[in-house]
């Protein structure tokens, strides 16, 4: 089925051979590749050691599934890196100034909402810009308020670690932000592909016009994604204290970018109303797995950046590939 | 009727509001502190925004297509890292030859961004993104993590040094060049023309996707050339140079009224938009705001500015159709 831009609409559902065929089936074999992979290369690649590492980048696969709302609604979102150093940053200060850890962690979440609010009202409010420069001001204006809070030095640090560590602690092998992931990626993936308001997302993404003429509250559930992903990203900042006791400037810098490469990688197009969920969870684990196998044998950091940046590209570049070598379909 | 069209001239162009604006600035900024307006601190604004000054050029031309790229920093970082290591291992220190291999380096790095971008048709933020971190790393890579100094550097950083007139004249020729391209010329007025509407541009006679993989090899080579004028101005070579300072860019152009969705954006425009943000940027701590704050302020005035844009759209559209009523 096709759309009238010629854009395939993912959400019809397919069965059979094509449902194995598709992305997600392709990023399994992906996965399971990059597992023997990292069982080959080094001997220290066990289920113990994955999950330990896993920790510090899990927080950021909570943004994943935001983010994917987001660019299924055609948008985009620039400014979660700064969110989380702002959520982190304002928790530390408070939590050192005496307020209790419950407090300080659901101000923290409610640091993060208020943000996303603040982007949806401004992308609602103004729809003739470009969400990409809100998000881009947003962003300078968030890391601004961290700058600003945290003064000359630059860096605060969470005076009470034991309170925070409690986040991090783990039952049996897994930590509670790998059950967290969990949760929230049966929780999120139900709701963009089993319910009217993921369908509304797709509706969206693929004819902003159309959908408003459908009668769905486009702005209002533009705003509400907006919210949803500032959530997320407080959660995000909140577990990233219990792994980092503290925050500086940098905390968050480059993180809008990882989290759109594991969408981007998992299918979800920028160009919004295609892509699910599943796939960009199956891409985050894959660029996470691969990222602790690489880092076991001593790779270079920034190697691995080089890597995934090429299978990134290499990624968007598939369909284009795939087209020109099958013969074209007959058009209707 | 003479007198209304001068004023809606003036009220209309984009160009003249961001004069105003930036005579009102430097008149607010010279009351409050009289010690502003020097040659030396003007030399100092133009030296040290200089990297963002010449990118904004290649920036516009993207931005006019309707693309954006990511990837200039860490373009920026692989070209000025090679030049530093260039001369670290003593092999060259020609000044001249080492700015042409910036620029080819740069040159390359673009040309590939943009044959995917026109080629594969891949979204530009996506095929950026993925070459900011391939760059990126590759300075990394060929630098082993180590730096250039400015023992390194030595002969080569008296070009752009503090009171060297190197980086002004780059700039000037950039832009004397620029303005002319995209102005009188057939490739400047292509640009304009895919970025307007690209169907229309194919059909009348336009290779729409020749025009966009140049502008991001232009791009690319801007960006090769900022690098080596960066290890010139700072005398040194890190592969993190200039990390996240891509957003400063794309924020001159939108300051400087470059419309995201292409086709609407001018030279003289960028350079103001660029202009602004280096003023407020030197202004801040002289009249008694921390610089702390100055990412917060310029946040809100790139916010500002593109939303009054819109308010004025908006009433002006207004303003046309109750003129047509009867």
């Amino acid at each position: 089925m096709a759309g009238k831009s010629g854009r395939e609409i993912s959400a019809t559902p397919k069965g059979g051979i094509t449902k194995i065929l598709s992305w997600e089936g392709a990023l399994i074999l992906v996965f399971i590749a990059v597992i023997i992979l990292g069982k080959s290369i080094s001997p220290n690649y066990t289920l113990n050691n994955v999950l330990r590492e896993m920790q510090k980048y899990l927080p950021e696969i909570f943004m994943m599934f935001g983010m994917g709302f987001i660019l299924v609604l055609g948008d985009i979102d620039i400014s979660v890196g700064s969110i989380v150093c702002l959520c982190a940053t304002l928790t530390c200060i408070a939590a050192n100034a005496g307020v209790p850890f419950i407090l300080a962690a659901l101000l923290c979440i409610l640091i993060g909402t208020c943000c996303g609010m603040l982007n949806g009202f401004l992308a609602t409010k103004f729809t003739e810009l470009p969400t990409m420069i809100i998000t881009l001001g947003t962003q300078i204006i968030f890391r601004g308020i961290a700058e600003m809070s945290l003064g000359s030095g630059g860096s605060v640090s969470y005076k009470n670690s034991k309170d925070i560590a409690v986040l991090a602690k783990k039952i049996g092998p897994f930590p509670i932000s790998f059950f967290l992931v969990i949760i929230l990626g049966v929780v999120m993936i139900t709701v963009l592909s089993r319910t009217t308001f993921g369908r509304k997302l797709y509706a969206i993404g693929s004819n902003k016009t159309a959908s408003y003429y459908a009668g769905i509250k486009v702005q209002r559930t533009r705003f509400l994604c907006y919210t949803i992903l500032g959530t997320l990203a407080g959660l995000c900042a909140l577990f990233l204290l219990s792994a980092l006791y503290g925050a500086n400037t940098t905390t968050g810098q480059g993180f809008e970018m990882e989290v759109i490469a594991m969408c981007v990688f998992g299918g979800i197009a920028t160009t919004g109303g295609k892509g699910n969920l599943i796939g960009g969870l199956i891409a985050a684990f894959i660029i996470v797995c691969l990222r602790i196998a690489l880092g076991q044998i001593n790779m270079n950091t920034q190697l691995i950046l080089v890597i995934i940046g090429a299978m990134l590209i290499v990624s968007v570049l598939i369909p284009q590939i795939k087209n020109a070598l099958m013969p074209k379909k007959q058009k209707v | 009727m003479k007198e209304k069209s001068l004023w809606k001239k003036i009220t209309g162009s984009r160009e003249v509001s961001l004069v105003i604006v930036l005579i009102v600035l430097l008149a607010a900024v010279q009351t409050l502190s009289p010690s502003f307006l020097t040659a030396t601190n003007i030399a100092q604004i133009f030296r040290n925004n200089a990297l963002t000054m010449l990118m904004a050029l290649g920036m516009l031309c993207v931005m006019l297509t309707g693309g954006i790229d990511i990837s200039i920093t860490s373009t920026l970082a692989f070209s000025g890292m090679t030049i530093g290591l260039l001369q670290k291992y003593d092999i060259l220190h020609n000044t001249f030859l080492l700015f042409l291999i910036g620029a080819v380096i740069g040159l390359i790095c673009g040309s590939i961004n943009g044959m995917i971008v026109a080629k594969g048709k891949v979204a530009p933020i996506i095929c950026t993104m993925g070459f900011m971190y391939i760059w990126r790393g590759m300075a990394y890579v060929i630098s082993n993590n180590a730096w250039a100094s400015g023992q390194d550097v030595a002969g080569f950083s008296d070009f752009g040094k503090d009171g060297a007139i190197g980086p002004y004249i780059i700039l000037i020729i950039a832009y004397i060049i620029f303005f002319v391209v995209m102005k009188w010329t057939k490739f400047g007025r292509q640009i304009y023309a895919v970025g307007s509407n690209k169907e229309a541009a194919a059909i009348s006679g336009i290779n729409v996707k020749k025009t966009i993989t140049s502008v991001y090899a232009i791009m690319g080579m801007l960006a090769g050339l900022a690098g080596v004028l960066s290890v010139s101005i700072y005398a040194s070579a890190q592969p993190n140079m200039q990390y996240g300072k891509e957003m400063d860019v794309i924020a001159a152009c939108v300051i400087g009224g470059v419309s995201m969705s292409g086709g609407r954006g001018t030279v003289v425009g960028t350079f103001l938009g660029a202009l602004i943000i280096a003023i407020i940027a030197k202004a801040l701590p002289l009249v008694g705001i921390s610089s702390i704050a100055q990412n917060f302020v310029k946040g809100v005035i790139i916010l500002a500015v593109v939303v009054l844009n819109v308010i004025t759209q908006r009433t002006m559209d207004k303003q046309n159709l109750s003129r047509r009523e009867i």
